[in-house]
Parts: structure tokens; sequence; C-alpha cells
């Protein structure tokens, strides 16, 4: 079993089971695999130069939605133009911290930076979004279901190992933001802010 | 950071505005619970992006969690377009919406 994120004297540390820093490998490959736009190569480069998407639409995919939510809440000519000048870069953003996180993983024990444990907050968080979906968790009641089942001797079926799954990034994302909040109450009272 | 430019009320044709519409219209930024999210991690972002103290992160946070959504900044509409897209980038869901909507 990992150790929690810690914020201390190194900063934030953290350490994961071999394991463990496969299965987030592939969660993040996965997650970095649906961002990546469809276009591909046939991308206008001038287009991709300022970032636009001229032929952007809602994703189809509930998840992928989830991601790139529209901007505009019932209005979905507005989201959609909205979403063809921003979803380039909102894509390319989330998918580098979640490459930025994977490359982390070569080692078994983290020391985060303030770049690196935004990265891996972020990439952490779309994991879960991605998960969620999957679980079809769209309320607190299907949360707490899933948050129930913590007993990986019962993984025996794809569900059940997903909420596993789903559980560990969501512990590995609580001591982690607990250890960001800490890192940042230290440099406010350093600060004199608070 | 550049500030949003309204459209110019010198239009040929144009009829005057009226003076209550004639200040810039702020937008707001509108933050929605979902049950994924972590209440630490919401409160994070709003501390750090935002710059607000704990006391009012942890506020809102709390509103957006009970009442379902939070009128969490405002401004001009180019800023609140630019806080849209850096809540997406965080993974909370916000939308933007003119002052005064009810949603």
């Amino acid at each position: 079993m990992a150790d929690p994120f810690v914020y201390g004297l190194r900063g934030i540390t953290g350490r994961l089971e071999d394991a463990e820093r496969e299965l987030l490998r592939g969660l993040f490959n996965d997650v970095v695999g649906m961002l990546e736009p469809e276009e591909g190569t046939h991308a206008d480069p001038l287009e991709a130069l300022v970032g636009l998407s001229p032929n952007a639409s809602e994703p189809e995919d509930p998840a992928l939605a989830r991601l790139l939510p529209n901007a505009v809440k019932d209005d979905a000519e507005a989201s959609l133009e909205f979403r063809r000048l921003t979803e380039r870069s909102l894509r390319q953003g989330k998918a580098g911290a979640l490459r930025a996180a994977a490359l982390g993983l070569d080692s078994a024990h983290l020391v985060l930076d303030d770049a690196a444990a935004g990265h891996w907050s972020t990439a952490l968080n779309d994991v879960r979004l991605v998960l969620a979906e999957r679980l079809g968790i769209r309320s607190e009641d299907d949360a707490e279901r899933i948050h129930a089942k913590t007993d990986w001797s019962e993984a025996e079926d794809v569900e059940t190992y997903l909420a596993l799954v789903y559980n560990f990034v969501t512990w590995l994302q609580t001591t982690l933001i607990e250890a960001m909040l800490d890192a940042h109450r230290v440099r406010s009272e350093g600060s004199g802010n608070e | 950071m550049s500030v949003a430019t309204e459209p110019s009320q010198e239009v040929a044709g144009q009829t005057v505005p009226d003076p209550t519409a004639a200040r810039q219209t702020p937008w707001n930024l509108i933050v929605w619970n979902d049950p994924v999210n972590l209440m630490s991690y919401v409160s994070y972002v709003f501390q750090t992006y935002f710059g607000f103290s704990e006391a009012k992160a942890d506020a809102l946070m709390m509103q957006v969690h009970t009442e379902g959504r939070s009128v969490v900044t405002q401004g001009s509409k180019e800023s609140v377009e630019q806080h849209v897209v850096a809540m997406h980038t965080y993974g909370l869901w916000a939308t933007i919406e003119r002052s005064g909507e009810d949603g």
C-alpha cells in the first residue's frame, strides 16, 4: 500500500508500490488518449498555431464531455462558439498535466514541487471524473455506494474493480490536497497575509 | 491581461442606451456542484486561483455543495470567460452567465 502524500521539510512527498505506479501510468495514458484531438494530422497548422478548433463539437462520450464541459448553460450555440475558441488549449493543458504526472511515476518515491503538485492534482482529478462517469456516479448517494467498496478480495467483476480503483485514486488525491493546503497555509502565514 | 471591449455606442442610427444598461454589464462565473470533486480540492482551487482566504473559499465551496451552485466571482465577459477555462482546466464544472439571470 502506498504512503499518503504529506507536506514536510522536503516539500510534498509520497511513495507508491510498483503495481500502483503501473495502474496510475495506465490511467493517465488512457485519459491522454481521450483528450488527443480527433482531427490529428489533418488539422490546419495555422489553426493549431492560434489555438482554434473550428470543427469542434460537444463530445458524445459523457466522460469526455465532463472533461470538456459546455461553458454556457442551456445555450448550445454559445457553448459551441466558446468551445471552438478554447477547447484545443483546454485539451492540451489537461493532456500536458497528465503526461507530466506520468513521467513522475518513474520513481517510487515522489517529491513534488509546486508545478508537479499542480499537475498531479489535476491529473488525479481528471482520472476520477472519467472513472466516476464510467461508474455512473450522478449523485451523492451513488458516490457513497461506490465509496463503500474497499475490499480488494471482492474485485471479481469490472464494476467492483473500477470502484476500488476509483477509491484508491480518491484516497491518493485526498492526501495530496491536504498536503497542498498545508503548504499553502505555511506560505500564507510566512508572507503575513493571513 | 486585457480588458473586454464593449461594443461601440457610436454606431450610426443606434438608439441612446438606457442609462442603467450603459454601465458595463457584469458577468457571473458560476461553479456547479458535482458528486466527484473533493470539497477540499474545490476550496484549494478557490484559495490559490482566486487568492481568496481559506474562510471565503470554504464558504463559497459550501454554497456550491449545499445550494448546487455559487456565483464565485463577477467581471467583464472576457475575464469571466478566462475563469471558465481555468475552472475547466482544474476539472471544476463552471459556466458564464449574465448577471441578473437566474439559473
